[in-house]
């Protein structure tokens, strides 16, 4: 049996006097397409907060690759390799397209000066190898689609060389022709082994490129199910009026 | 279903916070009665009689009118700099139609025409805030600065009497004076204004469609309210409270002196955010800024009223003791303010929001400390991508073309062709040697600060202190050259450690504390000015050494004074033109342009103004960025004022006043955005060209066809440049930002091809 890349077991989180999550588990197997799915309120991106280390757990435990591990913020995670693409993308738009990718962590060249020609030539080759139809590395984000500055976004989270990455409601904001050329880059991750976790209300979508999918319901498992094994009117059932119940083994989706 | 209860809890206590009266208020009068004792202590001759709790009164019902419409801007996230400049405009504009030097009209018709003039004050704020959307900060300031400069203008600098005239209307002028009951009929009409004020903000939809625009616009929006037209009339009311304020003050004064309402902008923004108001809107109630007037007002009077004292003088050879009041230095009041200003701000999110004082009750009883919000870092505030379609346009673009897209193209342009329209008015004057040098000289003192703030600026943030740190620094040089043994080169040394210092003031509030830049730099850009008026006496200091005096000199004086001056050919000619401090600039120009344009570290600067949160997330430490700008920006300015002393060979603590205004215009001319993410140094020096150019046009003296010439006085200039001000922020909200001409040309150009795109970016 491999490790999960990601084990979360009985997580409770409270906000005040609303608790947000209660007894949560969820695994992530390497490689594994997750969609996240509940209603409003039902705790999808709070779980996935805390993984990042966005915020802090009350109780429960979380192991990376078998350790565990105590994230105190995002970049703590992010050394463990964790990236997480964001609604809105987290792009400066009065930069370009290769400052974007590398925000932050520009090449430099003297020790001060930045590296503009590595810099956009890296993030060319980035570009390429995710297949992902950006025509500039010198255009402002700003001046780009939705789709293609979540393509930016993506192409920032791969240059970590991530092990998961989590997507915030991807398709929320994306044309229909954007949303299929973003399901086109999950399968290409699949492909070089990133494990994803997908959050979205779009059964689809999910059913398209997913192997599992989780059910939360108010703060709580109510259902995880193997797509194979599973139907989109199944799970809707489960997010209107599933009851708790602890996850299957996943290893039974692969 | 106990999971349901178990997340849908409702808790209910009591009836709710009341919106009339509270906690706050009753620490204020605990605050005030601890006040007065105290004065009463200090000063018994004075505080002990009650004409002096009815001076204190009348003259707090002045700046309590002004805060009740203060509050109701506030509670709206907004924020209206210009009542001190409006109170002052209505003596000015009632002195000049009622006083019978000028046009000697009667009372009633000057009462309605100063609140017409309120009301466009109001109406302009509002419109350039809530429809053209130029942050409120930024608008209301110039309102402030145009303001003032009209009344100047208006009064060339003298006082308006009209004493005599004043008896003659009894009825308007008994608003100022001692009633039968002893005191003055200003209180009676703060009070009815205050209750009127308490009562709608505290009871009716007025005051509760304010309470929800202040709390979350797109919400109130969403429900139906007309957000654009809450914000619209809190300015309105605001100026309207203002003209009221200068029209009870004009009753007791019965003359306009132009310096009427100087500064009173601070105390009554400070004294409603003392009286619990939230600088970040939806919190407040008129009776605690009522009360914060009361007690700003207090303070105010004890730090001017003074201590007695008993001072020993000799009078030829006998000693006589001369009772005598001990006073602060002038500037030590507004030095104060701003402080509390910015101490009173902090409340809010520290003691409110975070419950410091309740987390240490509980730590000290050793209880566990009560629930605070989660604030969750960065990961829950949103900022999105922001879009403006402007940019990339030119990309492919080559040579001149691509020139054209550059967002400081504009600048450079206009920095020509103001120059040959220079040329073309008056070209004798124009070519010579002397203009040149004088215009190098007044575009380096703009230019140093405009150096500085670039960085501020491209950040997202603002330093409203340049001016007021100028002349802090320019009075700590000129204090120690003067009054201590140590040198110039130390004077110099401590002076600009000076401005560090400030700027470090500056970027810990903001970077640090999470206060709005423009608040905290608000503060200091009247503690700063304060303290170097006071130290300097407020009075003019010169005479300094004349090695110190070099740094204001030309090239061919400094290397004479090391024997080393050329003596003939276009050396000598370029010596004799450029002086030391250009050259300086322009040195630092050079480095501060290649730091921004070619360093992570500028890099980082302009990833924080684009959007700080990815910035945070790409592991770029914001706090310690917009930190170091704001220090960058203090350091610029204590050079200029160190510039200042020496070029001018003396020190006034006008010293650098409105420079704030030539320099935040200088960016924006120069492709810089009010929201940060964009700046060049190429842009902001050409920027600085263009004030200079057109300050230096202003003051040309035009010779007209019948020999006679005319001359722009000064402050009128400064009229026009806060006018280029607002139009150079709104230019770049609407032009560059927004894409309005391009959206227009495409959509003529391309059908509806452009339209979704733009639509797409405002979104």
């Amino acid at each position: 049996m491999t490790t999960p890349i990601v084990d979360m077991r009985g997580i409770y989180k409270s906000f005040g006097p609303v608790q947000a999550l209660i007894d949560v588990n969820l695994r992530l197997m390497p490689g594994e397409v997750l969609g996240l799915v509940g209603d409003n309120s039902a705790g999808k991106s709070t779980l996935m907060k805390i993984v990042t280390g966005a915020y802090q757990r009350d109780a429960g435990d979380i192991f990376i690759d078998g350790t565990p591990v105590h994230f105190k913020s995002p970049h703590e995670s992010r050394d463990r390799g964790i990236e997480m693409i964001y609604q809105d993308f987290a792009l400066c738009g009065n930069l370009d397209v290769g400052q974007n990718i590398f925000l932050g962590r520009w090449p430099m060249r003297y020790g001060i000066f930045v590296d503009r020609a590595r810099m956009h030539g890296d993030a060319r080759a980035i570009l390429n190898r995710l297949k992902v139809d950006v025509n500039s590395v010198y255009q402002k984000v700003e001046s780009l689609s939705g789709g293609r500055q979540q393509s930016v976004a993506i192409a920032r989270a791969i240059s970590f060389a991530p092990k998961v990455v989590i997507f915030d409601e991807p398709t929320a904001n994306l044309s229909v022709t954007a949303t299929h050329r973003l399901l086109e880059t999950i399968s290409e991750l699949k492909v070089h082994g990133v494990a994803q976790v997908i959050i979205s209300h779009r059964m689809t979508d999910i059913f398209e490129v997913g192997d599992r999918v989780m059910v939360l319901k108010r703060g709580r498992n109510v259902g995880d199910r193997a797509i194979a094994q599973t139907t989109e009117k199944e799970v809707l059932e489960l997010i209107v009026s599933g009851v708790p119940e602890t996850p299957t083994a996943p290893e039974a989706a692969l | 279903m106990s999971a349901t209860q178990a997340v849908t809890r409702p808790i209910e206590s009591g009836r709710g916070s009341s919106l009339l009266f509270g906690g706050w208020e009753v620490g204020l009068l605990v605050i005030m009665a601890a006040l007065y004792l105290g004065g009463l202590y200090l000063n018994p001759a004075f505080f002990g009689s009650t004409s002096a709790l009815f001076s204190v009164l009348r003259d707090a019902s002045r700046y309590g009118v002004m805060a009740v419409g203060m509050t109701f801007v506030l509670v709206n996230k907004e924020l209206d700099l210009s009542v001190g400049s409006t109170f002052g405009l209505t003596a000015t504009f009632f002195g000049m139609l009622f006083a019978p030097s000028y046009f000697d009209l009667d009372v009633t018709t000057a009462v309605v025409a100063c609140l017409a003039l309120g009301l466009v004050i109001g109406l302009t704020n509002g419109f350039l805030v809530t429809v053209l959307e130029v942050p409120a900060f930024i608008a209301t300031l110039t309102t402030l600065f145009i303001g003032r400069g009209v009344i100047l203008g208006l009064t060339g600098g003298k006082n308006i009497a009209f004493e005599l005239k004043a008896d003659e209307y009894p009825t308007f002028f008994r608003i100022g004076e001692i009633n039968a009951l002893g005191f003055n009929n200003q209180i009676i009409v703060f009070l009815v204004i205050a209750a009127i004020g308490a009562v709608a903000l505290a009871y009716t939809s007025y005051g509760w469609t304010t309470y929800a625009t202040g709390g979350n616009e797109q919400a109130a929006r969403y429900a139906g309210i007309n957000t654009g037209f809450v914000r619209m009339r809190s300015y309105v009311l605001s100026s309207l409270c203002a003209v009221t304020a200068g029209l009870m003050n004009l009753a007791q004064s019965k003359d306009a002196d132009p310096a009427f309402g100087l500064g009173a902008e601070l105390v009554v923004i400070a004294s409603v955010i003392v009286g619990g108001t939230a600088i970040f809107g939806g919190r407040g109630r008129v009776i605690g800024s009522c009360l914060g007037a009361i007690l700003v007002g207090l303070i105010d009077k004890v730090l001017r009223e003074g201590v007695p004292i008993t001072r020993i003088i000799q009078v030829g050879d006998e000693k006589m003791e001369v009772a005598a009041i001990s006073q602060l230095p002038p500037g030590a009041v507004p030095a104060f303010l701003g402080v509390v200003l910015v101490l009173a701000v902090l409340v809010e999110p520290w003691l409110v929001r975070r419950r410091i004082l309740a987390r240490a009750w509980a730590r000290l009883r050793g209880l566990p400390p009560p629930v605070t919000p989660d604030l969750g870092g960065v990961a829950i505030s949103g900022a999105q991508t922001r879009g403006t379609a402007s940019q990339a346009r030119g990309l492919g673009k080559r040579g001149i073309a691509a020139f054209f897209y550059r967002r400081d193209a504009a600048a450079v342009i206009l920095v020509v062709a103001l120059w040959l329209f220079g040329f073309w008015a008056r070209p004798d004057f124009w070519q010579g040697l002397d203009n040149s040098f004088s215009m190098l000289l007044a575009f380096s003192e703009i230019a140093l600060l405009a150096v500085g703030l670039t960085f501020v600026m491209a950040n997202g943030d603002i330093d409203l202190s340049v001016g007021s740190v100028l002349a802090l620094s320019g009075a700590t040089a000129a204090v120690i050259m003067k009054d201590t043994s140590l040198g110039p080169l130390a004077a110099g040394v401590i002076a600009i450690g000076v401005g560090v210092l400030a700027g470090a003031v500056n970027g810990w509030l903001t970077a640090y504390v999470g206060l709005p830049a423009f608040i905290a730099t608000l503060g200091t850009f009247y503690w700063a000015r304060g303290i170097g008026s006071s130290i300097v006496s407020g009075t003019q200091l010169n005479g300094f050494p004349e090695s110190f005096n070099l740094i204001g000199r030309s090239l061919f004086e400094l290397l004479d004074a090391f024997g080393i001056a050329p003596t003939h050919g276009w050396w000598l000619a370029v010596a004799e033109a450029v002086s030391v401090q250009t050259i300086f600039v322009l040195v630092v120009a050079a480095i501060a342009g290649v730091v921004l344009a070619y360093t992570t570290f500028g890099q980082k600067v302009l990833a924080v103004g684009g959007n700080e949160r990815a910035a945070t997330f790409a592991g770029i430490n914001t706090r310690r960025v917009r930190f170091t700008a704001l220090l960058i920006s203090g350091t610029c300015a204590a050079f200029a004022g160190v510039i200042y002393d020496a070029f001018y060979r003396s020190f006034i603590p006008t010293a650098g006043q409105l420079r704030e205004l030539d320099a935040i215009s200088s960016i924006i001319i120069g492709g810089g955005s009010i929201f940060g993410g964009y700046g060049t140094m190429i842009g902001s020096l050409a920027g600085a060209g263009v004030i200079t150019l057109i300050r230096q046009l202003l003051s040309l003296q035009i010779i007209l066809r019948d020999g006679s010439s005319f001359v722009l006085p000064q402050q009128w200039q400064n009229v026009f440049i806060g006018l280029i001000l607002i139009i150079a922020v709104v230019g770049d909200i609407w032009l560059r930002q927004k894409n309005i001409l391009g959206a227009w040309f495409g959509g003529m150009r391309a059908g509806e091809e452009a339209t979704p795109a733009v639509l797409e970016h405002r979104a």
